[in-house]
C-alpha cells in the first residue's frame, strides 16, 4: 500500500501532490478527517443553536428538575406513587410499567406463537390454513391500530360493573377494567419461598447431574419427569404443612363498583391482547421457518438409528432448529419492548405516556428527558443484543 | 426369423388404486387420516365457522346501510350490524383528508402520473426497466410535490418540478421505442435524422440536445401553469399515508445503501460514525424519535425558523428507516463471498465499480424479501405519526367516533381502514415473493 510498485512514465511526470491523491493510505485519511469535521461541525452547529433557543426560553438543561415534585397523579403504578412524589419517582414508574408490559406480553406472545407455528406445520389442511389465514391478518394490519380498535371498539364497550362478565374464581371484567385475586402474604411465606428456592435448584441439580451420568455412562435418567415432580409435589406439601401462608383477596361488588384483589385497567389488556396477538404472528413465522430449517437428512439418520420419535425432537431437531430459531426471537422480545411504547395512543402510563410525554409537556425540560427516554431503551437493546453475541457464539456451526 | 420376433409393447399404466385419487382421497389423507386429525379437523372447521359467520353476519347481513346518525343504526339493530352509512359519508376524507374538494383532482392526477411512470415496468418487450424504476424513485417526487402543494414556485423549484416531466416524457418515449422498434429512445432519435452512422461523439451531443430541448419545453409546461396552495395540515388519509411512506421509502434505500457500506467500510472514523448513527436509531422506539423531532427540532434550528409539523415526521421517518434498511443491506452485504471482492479487485476495478457492478447487485437480489419486509413494516408504522397530531388514515378514521352524528363508531372505520392496510401489504408482501422466485438463478434454489 505505501509504495505502488511500477510506475508508468505518466505517472512519473505528474507531482508529488498528485501521487499522494491517488495514495489510497492519505485518500483515506483526507475522507475520514473531512467527515470528522463536518459531523463535529453540524453537532456544533446544532449544539449552538439550542443553547441559544434555550437562553430565549430561559429554560436549562441540566438534570436538577429531577428532585422537584411532579405534580401529576398516574392511574396505574406497580410501586407506590402519589401526587406529590419527584420526577424522578415518575421516571422509575414508567420504567415499570414499560418492564411488566412487555414480560406479560413476551410471555403470553411466546406460548401462543408456538401453537401458531406448530398449526401452520400441521399436515391437516384445515388447521394449517385457519393458522396462516390468522397469521396474515393480523400481521398486515398495523399494531398501533389493533391496540386502539382493542381498546375502543371491546375493551371500552364492555358491560358497567354491575352487569359484569364473572369468570369463575374471582377474575371480573367489565368496562372499568380486569379483576382478579391479589395474594396476601401471611407468616412463614417468606420460609416457603426458601423451600420453592431449594427445590428449583435441587431439580436443576438433578438435571445436570443426569445429563453428565448420560454422557459418561450412556445411562439415562428420568430427570425431567423427577425435576417437576420435585418442584410442584415439595412446594405443595410445605404450603400444606404451613398451614397456607398466603391467602387471596377476592375482589367483590361494593356500591357501584368492585374492591379488593387487583385492578388491572382497560388500556392495559388492550395493550396486552394487542401486542400478543401481532407478536405471536411473528414468533409463529420464525417457530415454523427454525423447524423446517433442519434438513429431512437429519430425520431419516435419526430413524435410521431407531430413535424414538421424542428423542428425534429432543436431541436432533429442537437443538438445530433452536439455532435458527433464538436470534430473531430475542428481536422480536426487544420489539415488543420497543412497541409497548404505542401505549401512548391509549392512556397507558407507560415509560414514553407519563415521562417524555407528560413530564416533558409539565417540566419543559426537553433534552433530558428525551435523553434518559432514548438511554433507557439504548441500555436495554444493547445489553440485550449482547448477551445475544455471546449465545451465538456459542452455539455457531463449528466448521472446518 | 426377423418377422417372429415381437416388440416389447408396454400395458398402459394402471390407474392408481381408487382410494388414492381424486377428492375423496385428498380429504382422507389430509383431514380425516386418523381420529386426532378428525378432530382437529372438526376444531379448525369449528373456528373457521365461527369467525366468518361471525364478520359476515356482522358486515353485511345485519349491517345498516342508509342513516343519518349512529343512533338510527343503534335503533335499528344495536351492535348486532355494522354502521355503515357514517364510514360512508367520511370516505372521501379517509381517502383525500381535508384536501380542498375542487383540488382533489391535483392528488388523482399526482398518483396516475406514478401509476403511468410504473406501467413500462409491466411490458415485457421494454428492457431498460432499472433506469425507469430508479427514475419513479429519484424523480417522480418532484414532479408529484408541486401537484401536491402547489403555491408559489421559485427558480430552483420549478426546475426540480421540470425535471421530474422530463423524467416522465423519456420514459414513456423509452417504453414506446423499445415496444414497437426495440431499441432505446436516443437511437431512435439519431436513426430517425440519418445520423446513425456519425462519430459516437456526434451522436452523444444529439442525445444531450434532445433531453435538453424536452427539459426547456418541460420548464415552459411547468411556468405556465399553476396551482393554488394547499397547506399540509390539509393534507390527511389515506393520501398523507402514502406521502409519508413513499418519502421514507424514497430515502431509506440509498440512505441505507450508504450507512451499510459505511458500517462495512475499512476506515474507522466513518465505520464507528455509521455504527452508532444505525445502533442508536435501531435501540429506541418510533415514537421517541417522532417525539423528539416533534419537541426538539424547533430548538436545534437557528431561532425563528418554522418547520412544517409533517416535515418533522418525515424527517424522523426517513432517519429511522435508513437505520433499519442499513442492517438489513449490511446483512446482504456479508452474504456475499470474499472471492467475489478479490476477483473484481483482480479485474482492476475501483472501490465504486465493485461495489455497484459486482456487490450490491447480488446482496439486493439475496435481501429482497428483508427489503420489502421492512417496507411493509414502514408502512405500518406511518400509523405513529397520529400520535403526534398527523391526520393520517388511521387518525381519520379515529375522528369519525368523535363527530358528533356517529359519536362512538369506531369499529366499522377500524374495519374499512384495516382492509385497506391489508390491501396495500399483503400485495406488497406477494409481489416480493413472486420477485423473488422470478430472481432465483438455478444455483441457490439447488
Amino acid at each position: 500500500m505505501t509504495s505502488i510498485p511500477e510506475l508508468s512514465d505518466k505517472t512519473k511526470q505528474r507531482g508529488k501532490l498528485s501521487r499522494a491523491i491517488y495514495d489510497a493510505r492519505i485518500r483515506s485519511a483526507i475522507i475520514q478527517a473531512l467527515t470528522l469535521f463536518t459531523v463535529v461541525a453540524l453537532l456544533f452547529w446544532l449544539t449552538r443553536n439550542t443553547m441559544i433557543n434555550l437562553q430565549a426560553r430561559n429554560l436549562s438543561a441540566g438534570f436538577g428538575f429531577l428532585d422537584v415534585s411532579a405534580g401529576f397523579g398516574i392511574g396505574f403504578t406497580l410501586i407506590p406513587y402519589k401526587e406529590g412524589d419527584t420526577y424522578l419517582r415518575v421516571f422509575a414508574v414508567g420504567i415499570m410499567n414499560t418492564l411488566l408490559v412487555a414480560v406479560v406480553a413476551i410471555a403470553l406472545s411466546t406460548v401462543f406463537g408456538v401453537l401458531v407455528g406448530l398449526a401452520r406445520l400441521s399436515t391437516n389442511w384445515i388447521i394449517a390454513a385457519v393458522a396462516r389465514s390468522y397469521v396474515e391478518i393480523i400481521r398486515n394490519t398495523p399494531l398501533l391500530l389493533q391496540i386502539i380498535a382493542w381498546y375502543f371498539g371491546v375493551f371500552n364497550l364492555l358491560p358497567r360493573p354491575r352487569q359484569s362478565m364473572e369468570i369463575t374464581g374471582g377474575f371480573v371484567l367489565n368496562n372499568r377494567g380486569f379483576y382478579l385475586p391479589g395474594p396476601v402474604v401471611e407468616a412463614g411465606f417468606t420460609l416457603w419461598l426458601g423451600i420453592l428456592a431449594v427445590s428449583v435448584i435441587g431439580a436443576i441439580a438433578l438435571y445436570i447431574w443426569a445429563a453428565r451420568r448420560l454422557e459418561r455412562t450412556g445411562q439415562s435418567f428420568p430427570a425431567i419427569l423427577t425435576g417437576l415432580g420435585i418442584v410442584i409435589l415439595v412446594p405443595l406439601l410445605a404450603f400444606l404443612v404451613l398451614g397456607s401462608p398466603l391467602s387471596w383477596d377476592m375482589p367483590e361488588l361494593k356500591g357501584l363498583n368492585y374492591v379488593g384483589g387487583i385492578t388491572v385497567p382497560p388500556s392495559f389488556c388492550a395493550l396486552i391482547v394487542a401486542l400478543s396477538a401481532y407478536t405471536s404472528c411473528f414468533i409463529a413465522e420464525i417457530i415454523r421457518s427454525g423447524i423446517q430449517s433442519v434438513s429431512k437428512g437429519q430425520l431419516e439418520a435419526a430413524g435410521a438409528l431407531n430413535l424414538p420419535a421424542n428423542w428425534t425432537l429432543r436431541r436432533v431437531v429442537m437443538p438445530q432448529a433452536m439455532r435458527v430459531i433464538i436470534p430473531p426471537l430475542i428481536s422480536q422480545y426487544l420489539n415488543v419492548t420497543k412497541n409497548s411504547s404505542l401505549a401512548i395512543a391509549i392512556g397507558f402510563p407507560d415509560l414514553v405516556s407519563v415521562w417524555m410525554n407528560t413530564s416533558l409537556n409539565q417540566s419543559g425540560r426537553a433534552i433530558p428527558i428525551v435523553a434518559m427516554t432514548m438511554g433507557f431503551y439504548c441500555a436495554v437493546s444493547l445489553s440485550v443484543s449482547a448477551v445475544m453475541n455471546i449465545y451465538n457464539k456459542r452455539v455457531q456451526l463449528k466448521e472446518r | 426369423m426377423t418377422s417372429d420376433l415381437q416388440t416389447f409393447v408396454p400395458r398402459p399404466d394402471r390407474p392408481p388404486p381408487a382410494d388414492s385419487a381424486g377428492v375423496a382421497a385428498w380429504i382422507r389423507k389430509n383431514l380425516f387420516s386418523d381420529i386426532p386429525n378428525a378432530l382437529m379437523t372438526l376444531l379448525g372447521a369449528y373456528i373457521a365457522f365461527t369467525v366468518l359467520s361471525a364478520v359476515l353476519n356482522w358486515a353485511l347481513f345485519n349491517a345498516v346501510w342508509s342513516a343519518d346518525t349512529r343512533r338510527e343504526c343503534l335503533d335499528a339493530v344495536g351492535r348486532a350490524g355494522a354502521c355503515w352509512p357514517g364510514v360512508a359519508i367520511w370516505f372521501e376524507n379517509l381517502i383525500y383528508g381535508l384536501y380542498p374538494k375542487d383540488q382533489v383532482w391535483r392528488i388523482n392526477v399526482g398518483f396516475l402520473a406514478l401509476i403511468l411512470w410504473m406501467v413500462p415496468l409491466w411490458i415485457p418487450r421494454v428492457t431498460s426497466k432499472i433506469g425507469i424504476g430508479l427514475s419513479a424513485v429519484m424523480l417522480y417526487p418532484f414532479l408529484a410535490s408541486y401537484f401536491f402543494l402547489g403555491g408559489d414556485k421559485g427558480v430552483v423549484w420549478t426546475g426540480l418540478i421540470a425535471l421530474g416531466l422530463t423524467g416522465f416524457v423519456i420514459v414513456w418515449a423509452t417504453a414506446l421505442t423499445e415496444t414497437l422498434q426495440a431499441k432505446t429512445a436516443g437511437a431512435w432519435l439519431i436513426d430517425a435524422l440519418g445520423r446513425a452512422n456519425a462519430e459516437e461523439k456526434m451522436q452523444t451531443r444529439i442525445r444531450l440536445l434532445a433531453v435538453l430541448a424536452i427539459f426547456l419545453l418541460a420548464c415552459l409546461a411547468v411556468w405556465s401553469v399553476s396551482f393554488t396552495e394547499v397547506r399540509t395540515r390539509f393534507w390527511g388519509g389515506l393520501f398523507l399515508t402514502l406521502v409519508i411512506s413513499g418519502i421514507g421509502i424514497t430515502f431509506s434505500l440509498p440512505a441505507g445503501i450508504m450507512l451499510a457500506l459505511g458500517r462495512r467500510s475499512n476506515m474507522p472514523v466513518i465505520a464507528s460514525l455509521s455504527t452508532i448513527f444505525i445502533e442508536l436509531f435501531r435501540s429506541v422506539p418510533l415514537i421517541t424519535i417522532l417525539f423528539m423531532f416533534n419537541t426538539m427540532l424547533p430548538l436545534f434550528m437557528p431561532a425563528g425558523t418554522e418547520v412544517n409539523q409533517l416535515l418533522r415526521a418525515i424527517v424522523a421517518v426517513c432517519l429511522f428507516a435508513s437505520a433499519y434498511m442499513a442492517e438489513i443491506i449490511r446483512g446482504g452485504l456479508q452474504a456475499i463471498p470474499n472471492g467475489q471482492y478479490e476477483a473484481a479487485h483482480s479485474l482492476g476495478l475501483t472501490y465504486w465499480q465493485t461495489t455497484s457492478q459486482v456487490v450490491l447487485p447480488q446482496a439486493l437480489k439475496i435481501m429482497i424479501p428483508a427489503i420489502v419486509g421492512n417496507f411493509i413494516g414502514l408502512f405500518k408504522d406511518t400509523t405513529l405519526v397520529s400520535i403526534i397530531g398527523l391526520f393520517d388514515l388511521m387518525n381519520m378514521a379515529r375522528a369519525i367516533g368523535e363527530d358528533t352524528n356517529w359519536l362512538g363508531l369506531f369499529i366499522e372505520p377500524f374495519f374499512v381502514v384495516s382492509l385497506i392496510y391489508f390491501v396495500f401489504c399483503f400485495a406488497m408482501s406477494s409481489y416480493s415473493i413472486g420477485l423473488e422466485k422470478k430472481l432465483a438463478t438455478g444455483r441457490d434454489t439447488g
